[in-house]
């Protein structure tokens, strides 16, 4: 579902984010990716929805090879990929449906599916009550909670999420990873960038650490270890 | 479909932004708006200052004197014949008793004048035309096509002399009210351009993460783009309404103001206005709203970079 051959990622003039990454990461999996900071976890999604691309080496998603993508073609990438981010990116302009809304309404989609899907994603993550509130009226565990609803409109084949629960506490944590789970347990690939140990620990999961932009660590029903 | 589909859901969205975000909307609206009112000052001051020059022009006058005498046939000969010159607007005749009394009327309190007029036996004027051209650069080849030898010896004086400083002043006064115009002009362009560009740029930057966010939801640049370009339009239609009532109203209010003080002026600003709405009014909203949609190209730009 995911393959990175020997990924490397310099930011101009001359950070280097990544070096020599491969991994493939199947369908249906649910991964961490951990490492500390600096490590090189925000480039590594970003390369996995074109906000950033390889400076070495290829990234293919499904069997589309996203290395060189034209500009014109990102939209249609996202439109397949859910993202999370642990700002939430939400519009504040626009009520919690607008928002979820959007990401359908972008895409071309028609009054009718959009009627439906939209209620639909925000009963999945608990906010069926709250649609007609701007991002500002809500706590940060509700707006994450919209944001992912958000990512769940094209009923996407994977899943990124950046440290989605960077800004939240602990209970408000644990709900984002239980519907990020339940997500993953309908079939969809789950990638979470994250920070923290508990969480990673208790997911079970496969565990990539990211050290110095390089892979350190690929287990299987890994730990978190720093 | 699809197209349409997307072209209501721009227009909704701009809607949306406009009125989400009044106050920002109201500033840039304000800016737009004071920037009209500068221009039409500009335009303000300009016409009213040609239809002044204009004004002058129109009444000056040449008096060609005609010995004392000379009979009133050889004067209405001559009348005629300059009535004839397509550079003449007109030529009234003023007949020696004319002169006289008027004359004695302006120096009514003058007894010494009044006295020494009684001393001279019968009537020292002559009979006298008064011309107008259409242009005061036209008298000097009035007056010398007087010069004929049918009339010439008739002639006693031209006051051409006393006029010729009075012409050359309004004509350099109108000159200098024309190149400082436009210069003036050319300057508030310059700045509201400038202006308009900045405040625009602002309005962007303000909504450079909202941008970004459209890019990663998967937004095309044209979806994320046409609302705000469709914005800048509404801000160019509104501002020039607000200041298309702007002008109307002040015009009212400065119409006595400037009859009373431009005395004797036919021209009336409001009706200006009024006779060139769609022009004035017309051509600003086009350049406001051109300048809006490519300023909003080149400041989004950077931001869809997502
Ligand atoms: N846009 C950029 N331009 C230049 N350098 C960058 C840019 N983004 C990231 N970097 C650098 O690349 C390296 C990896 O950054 P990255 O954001 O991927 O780390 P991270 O693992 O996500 O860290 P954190 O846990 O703090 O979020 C860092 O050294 C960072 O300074
Ligand atoms: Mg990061």
């Amino acid at each position: 579902m995911i393959r990175l051959q020997n990924v490397s990622k310099i930011y101009k003039p001359n950070t280097g984010a990544l070096s020599n990454v491969s991994l493939h990461i199947k369908a249906g999996e649910f991964v961490s990716i951990v490492g500390q900071s600096g490590s090189g976890k925000t480039t590594f999604a970003k390369l996995l929805f074109a906000e950033e691309r390889p400076t070495k080496g290829e990234v293919i998603i499904g069997d589309w090879d996203i290395s060189r993508i034209r500009q014109s073609e990102i939209p249609i990438l996202r439109r397949q990929i859910g993202i999370v981010f642990q700002d939430y990116k939400l519009l504040p302009r626009k009520t919690v449906e607008e928002n979820v809304a959007f990401a359908l309404e972008v895409a071309g989609a028609g009054p009718s599916r959009i009627k439906k899907i939209v209620p639909q994603v925000l009963k999945i993550v608990g906010l069926s009550d709250k649609l007609g509130r701007y991002p500002r009226q809500l706590s940060g565990g509700e707006q994450q909670r919209v944001s992912i609803a958000r990512s769940l409109v094209h009923t996407p084949k994977i899943l990124v999420a950046d440290e989605p629960t960077g800004n939240l506490d602990t209970i408000h944590s644990m709900e984002i990873i239980e519907l990020l789970k339940r997500i993953n347990e309908y079939g969809t690939t789950v990638v979470l960038v994250s920070h923290d140990r508990d969480i990673v620990n208790a997911l079970k999961k496969r565990v990539i650490t990211l050290h110095d932009g390089e892979i350190a660590s690929d287990i299987e029903r890994g730990k978190y270890m720093i | 479909m699809s197209f349409f589909l997307s072209a209501l859901r721009i227009i909704r969205f701009a809607f949306q932004n406009f009125f989400r975000n009044f106050w920002l909307s109201v500033i840039t609206m304000s800016v737009f708006v004071l920037t009209l009112i500068t221009v039409n000052a500009l335009i303000f001051i300009n016409v009213l200052g040609s239809a002044t020059v204009q004004s002058v022009q129109e009444k000056v006058e040449v008096s060609i004197y005609f010995e004392p005498d000379t009979s009133d046939d050889i004067v209405k000969s001559a009348q005629g014949y300059l009535l004839g010159l397509s550079q003449v607007r007109n030529v009234t005749f003023v007949s020696a008793e004319d002169a006289l009394v008027a004359f004695k009327e302006h120096h009514q309190n003058d007894a010494v004048i009044l006295d020494s007029l009684e001393e001279i036996d019968g009537n020292p004027f002559g009979s006298a035309l008064v011309i107008s051209a259409w242009s005061p650069d036209d008298f000097t080849f009035i007056l010398e096509a007087i010069e004929t030898p049918e009339y010439q010896r008739y002639i006693k004086k031209k006051d051409f002399t006393d006029y010729e400083a009075v012409i050359s002043k309004i004509q350099n006064l109108s000159d200098r009210i024309r190149i400082g115009g436009l210069v003036l002009a050319g300057f508030f362009i310059l700045i509201a351009i400038l202006i308009i560009f900045n405040t625009i740029r602002v309005a962007t930057y303000v909504h450079r993460d909202e941008i970004g966010i459209m890019k990663l939801v998967g937004a095309n640049d044209w979806f994320v783009r046409g609302p705000f370009l469709l914005e800048a339009i509404m801000y160019s239609a509104a501002s020039t309404a607000i200041m298309v009532g702007i002008v109307f109203l002040s015009m009212r209010w400065l119409e006595p103001w400037v009859s009373t003080y431009f005395g004797g002026i036919d021209f009336s600003a409001q009706q200006f206005f009024l006779d060139n709405a769609l022009l004035i009014f017309g051509s600003q909203f086009l350049v406001l709203s051109v300048l809006g949609l490519f300023t909003t190209m080149f400041a989004i730009r950077r931001y869809l970079r997502v």
